[in-house]
């Protein structure tokens, strides 16, 4: 029983059903989440503030520039040192939903690939992927796995960026040094107990070379970045929004030669994955030890969803009837976790937990009134809210920021009424604790961890064991995203020598056929993932055009506002939970290091410019949140 | 002298597309120097390396860089042209850039900042910028901006085989200072 708010039941053979007797089985009060934490009411926050000159309002004020922004209000006790509010804004509608309407589906994969530039090729392949499940095109196995060694590509790209570009930072000597010298200090005599596999002796000297701009790590990343883009265009001729991805595979030629090429600057990322991991796992400790309060920060319930990736090439048949056999034997397992305990790693059960709701975004409601729910259930009878994707309707209504009511383009997305987080983590935690990974030499998964065994480089072999962490935090979140970059590389690495094989063989076909049905309805489901996590594109054909299209990104999750019931988004949430350690007394001083690092761990991919304000002024700098959250949407 | 003549914005973005408009029209000019036209709309990063990528000896040595910028303070359609003077922004400024050059934003700004930061921009810049009028899904532009097209793609080829009309190009920072008063104004 995966279920525990939502009246959904499973039969003796799994299939899930509603529960006899509810009236209103999707209705707020029926289903309403239980052990949620909850915002303070907006009268009490004004309370607060009105009464106590130590509460502050603390606005991250965006500085909206070409593409969308995501903007952040909190209010902050500076005597407890503690949140008492946050508030995620999506500050822009672009609304790809209504862009898509009434097009041919196959615009949808060069239209949607520009949700994000970051993810350059993500959503083109899951709205192929959507298309090939409505119109029933299954791509051959070298297309399948040259679909994953692409999007692993792309994650190499995505993972080292978001350490050491923008996370890094926060961490960096620059940072450290003004908002917690005592820190620094301390740092430049703390060992570095992995100094023989990243080089630095000290905390503190990796500190210096997470500088933005001078320091080295930041260089080498900076480099890294053009190692995995230059791999990715070799396979699919273009990044970002490559023009190579058609619904049945890919249109790309490969060749031995093309793969060869390929992997020299796949094999980069093998010494590369065990320096970040390194670097990663010494920071953490060293706050840890330096200050436990630093556990606190970003802290929330592990509570992460992820709809799987990395297709096995033999089980893969684009059907939504066999998603739960496809999805089960895909590299990264999808599923949820809960409360830190895996729920579920069936594609249908995520599919039917989906709800969005909208009572706090820009939006109206499409549901209730007597209104008609278009899809009862999904493809194969199972029961599926009003508020599913597949029966949701954008209806954007723009109008004034009101905490109590509507505040963000951004919808909150919830599984099961409960607010997800999505990331590269939970793809880990998934795939560690299901166990159901395809067999392979490089990675293991024991139930707890997942072993990674990297090939040796400039560096030897070395078995990388990524653990279950104990708390769920900021620090857990970039250190999992490093983990992440070796898992990535292994994966590659499996789905390379798979597609050798092939080539070997002379079987050299990436893409089927496919035609566009003029008749009937369809429906289809893209399951896929950007770097930063979940990712599904929902779609509907009417007569050979798109009657609906529904993305739902990561940063949907991530970045999205409170819903009916109080309970906090993510990053809401994360924020609300985080202590302020800053070593100042005085507001105006206040940078907001610690907030800042709760939403960047995130791996939020849009730049949304934002300052910190407080009453004494403009003080510091920016946090970065997606696009993708936006764009449709929200998000 | 060699030159490359680029394109910066999105697609299908209406008057924020005009860079990229500008870049495909002008593929097809009969140059008469050695003038290579692209559409740089991608990662500022990426840009720089693709211009470092270059042998020393085919280095560019102008860069003729079209684009939509909302500066605000000018009508739509206004046209700057200036020699941008190189100067960058703080450091925090530009690691801002750099965040938002690998999270995807195409701006005009940012590509002169990270690849002058890092390297790869000639040392000469000649900047075209058109204010926009509309931002929104589309493949026209709005009225204000449709009229100063050809213009635009004219000025372009002047600015990139006549290096008498570049050099009298005032020299200004980002923005062109002031619209008509050190740049030149169009529209």
């Amino acid at each position: 029983m995966c279920f525990k708010n939502l009246p959904i039941e499973f039969d003796a053979q799994g299939k899930p059903f509603l529960r006899a007797g509810v009236a209103d089985p999707y209705g707020p009060s029926s289903a309403a989440p239980r052990g949620a934490p909850a915002q303070l009411t907006a009268e009490r926050i004004e309370d607060l503030l009105k009464r106590n000159g130590y509460i502050k309002d603390l606005d991250f004020d965006p500085i909206t520039r070409v593409a969308g922004a995501l903007a952040f209000h909190t209010v902050a006790d500076f005597r407890g040192r503690k949140v008492l509010e946050a508030r995620s804004m999506a500050t822009l509608f672009r609304g790809y939903e209504v862009i898509m309407v009434g097009r041919d589906p196959r615009d949808a994969i060069f239209i949607t690939s520009r949700a994000c530039g970051v993810c350059g090729g993500v959503h083109s392949v899951t709205s192929a992927m959507a298309i090939e499940m409505a119109i029933g095109c299954v791509p051959p196995p070298l297309g399948i796995l040259i679909r994953n060694i692409a999007l692993a590509l792309e994650f190499l790209y995505d993972h080292p960026l978001h350490l050491h570009l923008l996370a890094g930072p926060d961490y960096s000597a620059a940072m450290v040094g003004p908002t917690n010298p005592s820190l620094l200090e301390r740092a430049r005599s703390a060992e570095a107990p992995h100094a023989e596999i990243h080089g630095f002796r000290t905390i503190g000297e990796l500190m210096e070379d997470l500088n933005p701009l001078s320091g080295k790590l930041y260089l080498e990343a900076l480099h890294m970045t053009r190692v995995a883009r230059e791999a990715y265009v070799l396979i699919c001729g273009k990044y970002p929004h490559p023009q190579t991805i058609v619904p049945g595979g890919m249109s790309s030629t490969v060749t031995l030669t093309v793969m060869n090429e390929m992997f020299t600057r796949l094999a980069q990322f093998f010494d590369y994955s065990k320096k970040l991991v390194a670097i990663w796992d010494d920071l953490t400790e060293f706050f840890y030890e330096a200050n436990p309060a630093y556990k606190q920060v970003g802290a929330r319930r592990a509570n992460l969803i992820d709809s799987g990736i990395f297709d096995h090439h033999e089980a893969y048949d684009a059907t939504y009837a066999s998603a739960t056999a496809w999805g089960e034997r895909r590299w990264a397992t999808p599923g949820v976790i809960m409360d830190g305990q895996l729920v579920t790693t069936d594609l249908h059960a995520l599919n039917i937990g989906v709800e969005e709701f909208v009572e706090h975004s820009y939006y109206e409601e499409w549901s209730g009134s007597g209104q008609r729910q278009h899809f009862p259930t999904d493809p194969v009878g199972n029961p599926l809210s009003p508020y599913h994707p597949w029966n949701k309707v954008t209806k954007p209504r723009p109008q004034g920021q009101n905490w109590k009511e509507k505040y963000t383009w951004d919808t909150a997305p919830r599984w099961d009424r409960q607010a997800m987080e999505a990331g590269a983590y939970a793809r880990l935690w998934n795939t560690a604790v299901a166990r159901k990974l395809p067999a392979n030499p490089f990675i293991e998964a024991t139930g707890t961890s997942l072993k990674l065994r990297l090939p040796k480089g400039a560096l030897p072999e070395l078995e990388l064991e990524w653990k279950v962490p104990a708390v769920w935090n900021a620090f857990e979140r970039n250190r999992a995203r490093a983990y992440c970059t070796g898992f990535t590389a292994l994966v590659a690495l499996n789905n390379w020598l798979a597609a050798m094989d092939r080539l070997k063989l002379g079987d050299t076909r990436t893409s089927a056929p496919f035609e566009i049905p003029k008749r009937g309805e369809q429906r289809g489901v893209g399951f896929w993932g950007a770097g930063r996590g979940y990712l599904t594109h929902h779609l509907t054909l009417d007569r050979g055009a798109v009657a609906n299209y529904q993305i739902l990104t990561p940063s949907t999750w991530n970045a999205s506002p409170s819903d009916r019931w109080r309970q906090p988004g993510p990053y809401e949430e994360a924020v609300l939970n985080t202590p302020l350690l800053e070593e100042t007394d005085d507001p105006a001083k206040f940078k907001g290091i610690d907030i800042l690092r709760a939403i960047r761990s995130f791996d939020p991919c849009m730049p949304c410019t934002t300052h910190i304000h407080s009453d004494a002024g403009v003080i510091t700098r920016e946090v970065n949140t997606c696009a993708c959250g936006i764009d449709d949407e929200g998000g | 002298m060699r030159v490359i003549v680029a394109g910066v914005g999105y697609r299908n973005l209406r008057d924020h597309s005009v860079g990229v408009t500008v870049a495909d029209r002008l593929l097809d000019h009969a140059w008469c120097g050695d003038v290579a036209v692209e559409d740089l709309s991608y990662n500022p990063i990426a840009v720089m390396q693709r211009l470092e990528d270059e042998p020393p000896e085919r280095r560019f040595t102008r860069a003729v860089m079209v684009g939509a910028v909302e500066r605000g303070n000018r009508p739509p359609g206004a046209v700057t042209v200036y020699r941008w003077d190189g100067v960058l922004p703080s450091d925090e400024e530009i690691q801002r850039a750099v965040s938002e050059a690998v999270t995807g934003v195409i701006a005009l700004d940012n590509t002169l900042v990270v690849t002058r930061h890092f390297g790869g921009m000639p040392d000469e810049v000649v900047v075209i910028e058109v204010e926009p009028g509309v931002q929104e899904f589309g493949d026209d532009f709005s009225e204000p901006v449709a009229k100063v097209v050809d213009q635009v793609c004219e000025l372009a080829v002047t600015l990139a085989t006549d290096a008498g009309a570049a050099a009298q190009l005032p020299r200004a920072p980002l923005g062109g200072a002031l619209p008509a008063a050190a740049g030149r104004g169009l529209g």
